[in-house]
């Protein structure tokens, strides 16, 4: 028989375990007890027990970050994980991948197949959804009236949109009978004439949102006439009200706010319009007036007045292109005339008698030539500045 | 007394009828006049808006 050292041994037994299915892939039932999470590493070490025996566990930090709640020595739990050894001390423990608190797996397998009960119903349909009213005259709110959720819904109702009136009937939100109790609100802000019903409250743990995962509440909403708004402050899981509701919002809150518009929107719509309205009727007018100045310059280019002053313009037209054509005319004539007396002056007989040149009548007819006249013939003498008589005494 | 939602109605039909544009002159100032009373009575009711707040207790 071989010896071995026990860092073999346990290795061996280790080795053993991890070969083990059902080892590997176990959940164990059991309470937590001596439950220790190391400050430094975020690990988390206990003991699973029942009544008669108990294992250690670990779960390292990893695996803790995810759970949803803290583990509490007395706890009953449902550990999934796996079994291996831990070889320093030779002792097997129980490596936690997931808790479970025993109760919540049976409640929130319930809740899954309420779900999808309702879900086949077409209880959360899309197609059932109805929109939101854009300004609502009355708003319903059922919720405990002693809670902060309905504070929340006036305060933000009074600042955004005060035109409206909120019917705030007061409901059990956790307990025995808040279901019924919801309900009955829901159809009593119906009967008041609601146009929006917001329905929720004001936070909460898992427990206390139990009235909103019920079968009843989800009917309520989804049967209520007008649409509902859901306000269960709690984001982490959508409640059954969430999926039934018309529009869910994660606060009370913000459900104020869905529920109705901002006042200052509204504002300046109405500027917006006042606007619209103005340039529409400028545009109207200023239509009209051209239409009107057209008209207008059409009819008065047909009136007499208009009419004579055309015909004035033309005859003024016409008198200034003959008063001109007439300048012309006289001018060309008077420097043609110029012209002529001035080469006639140069002509004149008298200039060249006055240079001592005379003229020789016979009778009354020019003598020019010496056959003109015979011997002894009587002849005037021209010249310039007087005359004389003549007898021919000689010719030749 | 019409309420605000009824006058901003009303404001927007008139506004979209005087968009139109093919209306006699006559029908778009009285529109527009209209208009500008109602937008005047819309801000009024708005400046004057109080939160009627009507609690329920008979329900528990």
């Amino acid at each position: 028989m071989p010896v071995v050292t026990v860092s073999q041994v346990n290795r061996y037994i280790g080795s053993k375990l991890k070969g083990d299915r059902i080892l590997q892939g176990i959940m164990v039932k059991g309470e937590i007890s001596n439950f220790v999470k190391h400050f430094k590493s975020g690990h988390c070490y206990f003991s699973l027990k029942d009544s008669e025996s108990s294992i250690k566990a670990v779960m390292f930090a990893s695996a803790a970050s995810r759970l949803k709640f803290m583990p509490e020595d007395g706890m009953s739990v449902v550990v999934s994980g796996s079994i291996s050894v831990y070889e320093r001390d030779g002792a097997y423990q129980l490596y936690a991948n997931d808790i479970i608190p025993e109760g919540a797996g049976k409640a929130s397998a319930a809740l899954e197949q309420l779900k999808k009960k309702l879900e086949k119903e077409g209880i959360f349909a899309p197609g059932h959804k109805r929109p939101l009213p854009y300004m609502p005259k009355k708003i319903g709110a059922v919720t405990s009236l002693s809670g902060a959720a309905v504070r929340d819904i006036i305060n933000v109702l009074t600042r955004r949109y005060p035109l409206c009136e909120l019917y705030a009937v007061n409901a059990l939100v956790q307990g025995e009978g808040a279901p019924e109790s919801i309900c009955r609100g829901i159809l009593k802000a119906e009967a008041a004439g609601c146009d929006v019903i917001i329905v929720g409250r004001g936070g909460g743990s898992a427990e206390d949102l139990g009235a909103f995962n019920t079968e009843q509440v989800a009917r309520g909403i989804y049967g209520c006439k007008v649409p509902v708004i859901s306000a269960v402050g709690h984001e982490v899981d959508l409640t059954i009200a969430d999926l039934a509701a018309d529009m869910r919002a994660p606060t009370p809150s913000a459900a104020a706010e869905l529920a109705a518009p901002d006042i200052s929107v509204i504002r300046e719509n109405i500027d917006s319009y006042e606007k619209r309205a103005e340039r529409a009727a400028l545009l109207t007018f200023s239509r009209a007036s051209d239409r009107f100045t057209a008209l207008d310059s059409r009819l008065s280019a047909q009136s007499p007045e208009s009419r004579l002053s055309l015909v004035e313009q033309k005859l003024s037209g016409l008198e200034t292109r003959m008063g001109l054509a007439f300048e012309r005319y006289t001018e060309k004539r008077s420097s043609e005339l110029c012209e002529k007396i001035a080469k006639l002056e140069s002509l004149s007989p008298l200039k060249v008698m006055a240079r001592g040149y005379s003229l020789i009548y016979s009778g009354e007819a020019l003598v020019r030539s010496s056959e003109d006249i015979e011997k002894g013939s009587e002849v005037t003498l021209r010249f310039d500045n007087g005359g004389a008589k003549a007898e021919i005494t000689e010719k030749w | 007394m019409e309420t605000f939602e009824e006058n901003m109605k009303k404001l927007g039909t008139i506004v979209a009828e005087l968009e139109k544009g093919d209306i006699p002159l006559e029908k778009a100032v009285d529109l527009y006049g209209e208009g500008v009373k109602l937008s005047a009575v819309c801000k009024k009711q708005l400046d004057e808006a109080k939160i009627k707040i009507t609690e329920d207790n008979g329900n528990e």
